[in-house]
């Protein structure tokens, strides 16, 4: 069964249109990146998906499910964007009547109360109230509760947008540690974490859908050429075009950022390029950072827009 | 799962009454565990403590002296007929005063229902788990309960001093105690629905309230207007919750509730328009 399945899905607010006819099909996996600019529509698809608003058009299953029903309580899960805990009541009680309304016990809601917290490393916290702790500590704890119960989809709308480097890598451990048991989705700017962490890319633009891009496949089938981006250190640009250009089997090579190219080459069965690029830079005792078979998750969604 | 859950297997049915159930229990940690809860408490507390020792002691005082002195014709001539309505002197001035003053009350605890949630977007979390229904009907049960309880504490304090001046009253105050109780509690209902489906509508308590303040006013105003006109239209004014609170003061105990189909009326015409401004509604 899909995990989510849209068919001409719009959403129309006064007279904006925010979301426009978008048809896509997602089955359970790993992780998945929603992209797109500001006002793309990613917090209304978000909101829909959730039950929080209704489409104006168009239809919308979630396992198999309207958005909002009660079979998907507990079976869903998210962090809404700029949602905020009651500052009145302590994230303990908070956290436990979420568990509690998921149907645990108050014993058992406490101790997932406790798991979840622990999690984000966020034990300490679990008798304060919201308004005394930090706008990132407040943020993971709208993720912990997310994850209450293990949902098997978690919604996560710009999870580590305001969170300092440890903690949001700290998130990242987490969606990737859960990732077998629970399908994450993913709104995020941060274009090299998606990048890291998904496997699959909604890019929505505009409220159109613009593409959506599996990750996982660093070959176009119906395109012979292959790529290899490469970011250098210290090597000249000229000299470094002109050295990888002759290569056997190289088509281009294109200068992108500050030391990173983008090299086009159709396979040969001889001699691998990526060995032979290597060959090279030793040759002429270059340094590289990385060099990544394919293109970049930026490369490829904003290539067209150069 | 990495816990136990105990309604996993339940009906769909007892599912939500179990949720129902959840939310309405945490009404009542909202009164007792907040600042601002235990600041309505107090002022609830103060308010009856002055209108108990004040209002309905010295009522009752003024009842027993006056009934043997005065022919029941004089008293009603001058308007305090209703004082009369109930066996026992205290209860009397209990019943006039809590029947317009519990109103009063109910508008200001039950504002908050869904408002502040809505507003921060709290609501949110709990749509994730729980059902636009089973929050709406959730948080009017709480406060229904709370009303309840409240109600019950301040007959049982007037239950004591009724007794403290005539221990032989007991029987009579113990049936004054559940009349009124029953019929507080459905006059508040309607009050606590108006304000559900107002909660349900607003982003704010204070908002809330001034609404709620508004549409008594101008549906009393109206209806009476359209009733003046087109008679045959009366039936609308029964839509506007205490519309028979001057008719209920002035009946005796036994037949009180004998107006009940109106607070229920308004109660569910209330809670039906609510759940779909809370149905409908974007979070």
């Amino acid at each position: 069964m899909s995990l989510i399945q849209c068919q001409g899905l719009s959403k129309r607010f006064a007279d904006k249109t925010v979301l426009h006819d978008l048809c896509f099909e997602l089955p359970a996996s790993q992780p998945i990146a929603l992209v797109g600019p500001n006002g793309a529509g990613k917090t209304t698809l978000f909101s829909i998906l959730c039950g929080y608003i209704r489409p104006t058009s168009g239809n919308v299953r979630i396992l198999g499910h309207k958005p909002g029903s009660a079979e998907l309580f507990g079976r869903i899960s998210a962090l809404p964007q700029d949602a905020q805990l009651d500052p009145r009541f302590s994230i303990c009680r908070q956290l436990m009547l979420f568990a509690q309304l998921q149907g645990f016990n108050k014993r058992a809601a406490r101790q997932e109360a406790e798991r979840v917290l622990s999690l984000m490393q966020l034990e300490d916290v679990i008798q304060q109230k919201p308004a005394t702790l930090s706008h990132g500590m407040r943020k993971r704890v709208a993720i912990a509760q997310a994850l209450i119960g293990n949902p098997e989809l978690v919604l996560l709308d710009e999870p580590t947008a305001g969170l300092d480097p440890v903690n949001a890598r700290n998130i990242r451990d987490i969606v990737h540690q859960h990732s077998d048991n629970t399908t994450f989705i993913i709104s995020s700017h941060n274009l090299s974490e998606l990048e890291q962490l998904c496997d699959t890319v909604l890019h929505l633009n505009n409220g159109h859908l613009q593409q959506q891009v599996d990750l996982t496949r660093t070959q176009d089938t119906n395109n012979p050429v292959s790529f290899l981006t490469i970011h250098m250190d210290n090597c000249p640009s000229d000299a470094f075009i002109q050295r990888v250009s002759a290569l056997a089997g190289v088509n281009s090579v294109e200068p992108r950022q500050k030391n990173q190219f983008v090299i086009s080459y159709q396979p040969i069965n001889t001699s691998p390029l990526d060995q032979q690029l290597l060959m090279c830079i030793k040759d002429n005792q270059w340094e590289y950072r990385q060099l990544i078979k394919g293109k970049t998750l930026e490369e490829q969604l904003f290539a067209s827009e150069r | 799962m990495s816990t136990s859950i105990s309604t996993e297997q339940s009906s769909p049915y007892a599912k939500f009454l179990h949720s129902l159930w959840v939310i309405a229990q945490f009404e009542l940690v909202r009164l007792f565990a907040t600042r601002r809860g235990l600041l309505t408490l107090f002022t609830f507390s103060v308010v009856w403590y002055f209108l108990l020792t004040k209002g309905v002691m010295a009522a009752a005082n003024f009842i027993q002296q006056n009934t043997s002195a005065m022919p029941n014709a004089l008293l009603n001539s001058a308007g305090l007929g209703t004082f009369l309505t109930w066996p026992v002197a205290e209860f009397s001035a209990y019943w006039t005063f809590s029947l317009y003053l519990f109103p009063i009350f109910s508008l200001l605890f039950s504002a908050d229902q869904t408002a502040s949630d809505r507003d921060r977007g709290s609501l949110r979390f709990l749509m994730l788990r729980s059902s636009r229904d089973c929050v709406f009907f959730g948080r009017f049960a709480g406060q229904m309960i709370i009303q309840s309880a409240l109600v019950m504490v301040t007959l049982l304090s007037t239950l004591i001093v009724a007794l403290t001046h005539n221990m032989e009253s007991i029987a009579a105050s113990l049936q004054c105690v559940l009349m009124i109780a029953a019929n507080l509690i459905l006059v508040l209902l309607p009050f606590t629905a108006l304000m559900a489906l107002l909660s349900a509508a607003v982003r704010s308590p204070l908002q809330a309230m001034i609404l709620a303040l508004l549409v008594l006013l101008i549906l009393s105003s109206v209806f009476s207007s359209i009733n003046y006109r087109w008679p045959m239209l009366e039936f609308l004014t029964y839509l506007i919750p205490g519309i028979h609170l001057n008719e209920l003061r002035e009946l005796p105990p036994t037949e009180t509730l004998s107006l009940a189909y109106i607070p229920i009326f308004q109660t569910l015409f209330l809670l039906f328009v609510g759940r779909f401004v809370m149905a409908k509604g974007a979070l």
